[in-house]
């Protein structure tokens, strides 16, 4: 590929600018041009791909250039007096991750942990060589240990240099030795150099590579610096002193500065100890920050860049305290991986002030070069709160595109065809991220040293958000092109409708929503944030009504790290997989909780807000290969609900077709049950219950100890419902319960006399979106129901075989 | 402990035939499965496959447990008109490499080329204490970890 962009926002406002970013590699120009998205699915058994040119002055030629992203975690200081040391001890805890790499890992070589260095200027640091040692450098002299570090283990590392004898001493002390551990005795040096100065940067968990100016460093921090040699792993407690500590000093200076200390203690850990520290850096203050706290005099806090994941165990972690918040001084340390990115940080090609009067609707920047090259840049254009311009308002689940965004599932995941149960199909964008690990992964990935990855940004080209994108999970359109095929429908069938999407309700809250008759969600809202889900609860509460359109959705705690929130709304999420659901990673233990707000995180479910509870029905299974239809309840011909089902008959085959799966229930499907949270009157209307195949399988929180018989051809909770249910003033929800519901949408043209599905919806939109509340349900609806406690049918009438 | 069917047997031959006549039947189908669709590409009434043939559903089950590195997978080279045959590397930041040239213009039908490379680069048994190795105390035994 070599066109990628992004934008500085996912939702503006009419009258708003939105700066546009792009990378075109090797073409002297490109065409950008804005088009409103109708349907991004290239499948020829639909109506294939639809976009619609606006004309606006930004469209036209721009000159092509390269622009690249700079991954990776670190820290830094600029350059000042304190750090240009002539003789020094540096140390620090580590955990790497990946001490020693494949020789073609894509960023094989040394690590830099603490160091003021760099190949050109010389310098001085602490690093773990190429072949796994730690390794103690000035300018080009190396005095390297012996003994390669443990992977995924805390070592302790210390370096001296006097400068008047020349002597250095390496430290290596595991902290857990096993009984055929060789051991490792220090090893000294005797040097005739001294530490060369220059001005770069003190650097924690890598160090300073070329500084050159010029484009290829243009998005570095700090500018014209390329930072490199990027450490995987944690770090905790580092320190660095003005001359040689013994050895009794550097176990002293493990306790790091103290301030605000009394004249009898001084600025720590000792007043001889305070008179040489040049930076100890204490990561467990400010954790939900992305500032390390120096704690000694010179105040060299460190800037974190790419946000390295914090509200880890530290070295000292005890296993009794589980909450950040609450033990601090446990969770000193950072976790830095070289793929980290929390802004690509390009130079922007043209900014579009998009028109007080334009539609709110889904529209991209489309980018092309004269050789064929293109890529599309999705946005959607957002009403003001209180100026909405339709009765439908359809919520673009954004922050589930941020967990699915540039995911490397089939490149990296052996488990990705069980869970998909065929062979993946990996599209151009999945192989260029494949070399371009700088773009960074999902919340579904694991980083490239194998740790899970829990933060995501959306200020970089997200290569999965795009159009004419089949997903490996469906070899289909998954998350945004699969929302269009709802935005397909709605235009269609002529329905006019707002975009807004899930950052604007997290920020707006009920305002947001308050405005509309009905909200309608995207295929796959699975990731919200608390506020978000507050929001929607409050909307269903006052008389609003919601059609959720897909499935497993409400399931994932998510927040939005305050740190970020000069650069916009929701510019970085975190979500993290504890101890139950979908977990293509699994957070270690003591690290369930979000280092941007403090939460635990999860699933909603084990927060106690059970999935069920938003609209009606949470998720129960999921399978990848092929989906299936539903047929109707005798619920379904409750007066409540009947209405829903007007042109279609009792025994009709409800979406036996579609572009995802070829069925409209499919890949992650949701039931009611009021045990987990269903309202106690909700209606089953239809289900797909039975027809599943054996790759579907029970979700692992429904069950509490592995058993046979979680498939779909045997267990009846693997199975999709649709379901209606009222909510107080006039609302109701209508839970279609299948990620592959909006996939049948678009059949035949989405035409509700040839497309049941398209009937079906089309009865419960213009139902719900009328004003007013919804005509009352019979008074006989009103009863005393139970969760659990029901009368079975067979209860009531006599069993005896004669009838 | 699931065995791969050796070449030349009947066993051999009665997976690749209901594998491929799976594979015909899905094509159309938006995803797909190794199973039959009474219709092909309507996958309203499937039958046969992996749901019907245990060895099959084995043999299938154990090529997908593959650890990622050196694995076959699909790469569509051309949106909804070409697809190879790649491999993985299992290393990050390097990327797969076609296998051969062979070009394919059907998706489905690179599921069954793939079977059949797998077929012939699968060991016959694995799986068992003869196949021990240091190894799989670092969960190297030739079965992904998820």
């Amino acid at each position: 590929m070599r066109l990628t962009g992004y934008a500085d926002k996912f939702s503006v406002h009419p009258g708003d600018g939105i700066k546009i970013y792009v990378n075109c590699d090797g073409p002297a120009k490109y065409r950008a041009e804005i088009v409103k998205m109708i349907n991004g699915d290239t499948n020829p058994r639909g109506p294939g791909f639809i976009e619609k040119l606006i004309s606006v002055s930004v469209n036209g030629e721009y000159p092509g250039r390269k622009q690249i992203i700079h991954s990776g975690s670190y820290g830094y200081v600029l350059d000042n007096p304190s750090l240009r040391v002539k003789s020094f001890t540096i140390q620090c805890w580590v955990w790497p991750t990946t001490p020693k790499t494949h020789p073609k890992y894509w960023k094989h070589g040394a690590q830099g942990l603490v160091t003021k260095w760099s190949p050109a200027d010389g310098g001085y640091g602490l690093f773990i060589n190429e072949d796994g040692c730690p390794e103690l450098r000035i300018n080009d002299i190396k005095v390297s240990g012996t003994a390669p570090l443990r992977d995924h283990a805390w070592h302790f590392i210390a370096a001296t240099f006097d400068a008047e004898s020349g002597e250095a001493v390496l430290y290596h002390e595991p902290q857990i030795t096993y009984a055929l551990d060789p051991e490792i005795p220090p090893v000294k040096a005797a040097l005739s150099s001294q530490v060369k100065q220059s001005g770069i940067p003190l650097v924690i968990a890598a160090y300073t590579g070329n500084a050159v100016g010029g484009t290829s460093a243009a998005s570095s921090v700090p500018k014209g610096m390329v930072i490199s040699g990027h450490y995987n792993g944690k770090i905790d407690s580092p320190r660095v002193c003005g001359r040689a500590l013994s050895r009794l000093e550097i176990e002293t200076m493990k306790l790091g500065g103290q301030t605000g200390m009394d004249e009898r203690r001084g600025s720590g850990p000792t007043p001889k100890l305070s008179e040489c520290v040049v930076g100890a850096w204490d990561f467990g203050i400010g954790i939900n920050t992305i500032m390390a706290t120096d704690t000694g005099p010179y105040l060299n806090h460190a800037r974190l860049v790419n946000c390295p994941t914090r509200a880890m165990t530290g070295v000292n972690w005890s296993g009794h305290n589980f909450d950040w918040k609450h033990a601090p001084s446990e969770y000193g340390a950072i976790h830095f991986h070289d793929d980290d990115i929390d802004d690509a940080r390009w130079d922007v090609d043209f900014e579009w002030q998009v028109p007080s009067d334009i539609k709110s609707a889904c529209y991209a920047v489309k980018l092309t070069t004269a050789e064929g090259d293109e890529d599309y840049i999705p946005f959607f254009v957002v009403p003001r709160v209180g100026q909405e311009t339709a009765k439908i308002a359809v919520m673009m689940p954004t922050i589930s595109y941020m967990a699915y965004a540039n995911e490397h599932l089939a490149n990296n995941a052996g488990g990705a065809e069980l869970l998909v149960y065929r062979i993946p199909i990996m599209q151009h964008q999945n192989m260029f991220l494949s070399e371009h690990r700088e773009y960074g992964g999902s919340i579904y990935d694991t980083h490239t040293d194998g740790s899970g990855l829990c933060l995501s940004s959306r200020l970089r080209p997200i290569l999965s958000l795009r159009p004419k994108y089949d997903h490996f999970l469906m070899q289909a359109p998954w998350q945004y092109p699969a929302d269009l095929h709802l935005i397909y429908w709605l235009e269609a069938n002529g329905y006019n409708y707002d975009v807004i999407t899930d950052e604007d309700v997290n920020y707006d809250g009920l305002a947001r929503l308050k405005g509309y008759n009905v909200v309608i969600s995207g295929s796959h809202p699975e990731h919200n944030s608390g506020p978000q889900l507050d929001a929607l609860h409050n909307y269903t509460q006052q008389g609003g009504r919601l059609m959720y359109m897909g499935a497993d959705g409400w399931y994932w705690v998510h927040s939005f790290h305050p740190a970020y929130d000069h650069l916009g709304r929701g510019v970085m999420t975190e979500m993290r997989r504890c101890e139950s659901g979908i977990r293509t990673w699994r957070a270690d233990p003591g690290e369930y909780y979000h280092q941007s707000t403090g939460e635990l995180g999860g699933m909603w479910r084990y927060r106690g807000r059970y999935l069920h509870t938003v609209a009606g029905t949470g998720m129960s299974s999921e399978g990848f290969d092929i989906s299936t239809y539903y047929t109707r309840t005798p619920e379904s011909n409750d007066p409540r609900v009947a209405w829903a089902f007007e042109g279609i008959s009792q025994d009709e085959k409800l979406g036996n077709f579609g572009l995802v799966g070829g069925g409209a229930a499919g890949t992650e499907l949701d039931i009611v049950d009021t045990m987990l949270g269903s309202p106690p009157h909700t209606l089953v209307v239809a289900t797909s219950a039975g027809r599943h195949t054996e790759g579907y399988l029970l979700v692992m929180e429904d069950f509490g100890f592995n058993q046979q018989g979680l498939d779909g051809t045997q267990h009846p909770r693997v199975r999709s419902d649709i379901a209606y249910h009222e909510t107080p003033n006039g609302g109701a929800c209508f839970a279609f319960s299948s990620i592959a519901f909006c996939g049948s949408l678009p059949w035949n043209n989405g035409d509700p006399s040839k497309n049941n599905i398209s009937r079906l919806v089309k009865n419960v939109v213009d139902r719900f979106m009328k004003d007013g509340p919804l005509p009352p349900p019979p008074s006989d609806a009103y009863k005393h129901r139970g969760r659990a406690d029901y009368d079975r049918p067979g209860n009531t009438v006599n069993t005896s075989r004669g009838g | 402990m699931i065995s791969i069917p050796k070449k030349g047997t009947p066993e051999y031959s009665r997976l690749v035939a209901e594998h491929e006549a799976c594979i015909r039947s899905m094509k159309g189908v938006a995803g797909c499965s190794i199973l039959r669709c009474a219709t092909p590409g309507d996958t309203t009434e499937i039958s046969g496959g992996i749901h019907e043939d245990f060895v099959l559903n084995r043999v299938l089950l154990r090529m997908r447990a593959q650890p990622a590195k050196n694995k076959l997978v699909v790469i569509c080279t051309k949106v909804e008109k070409e697809w190879r045959i790649g491999r993985l590397s299992g290393i990050r930041g390097v990327p797969p490499v076609f296998v051969d040239d062979r070009v394919f213009d059907d998706e489905q039908a690179v599921q069954h080329e793939i079977f059949l490379m797998r077929l012939d680069e699968l060991a016959e048994h694995d799986g068992m204490p003869e196949h021990f190795n240091e190894g799989w105390k670092r969960r190297d035994d030739n079965w992904t970890a998820t």
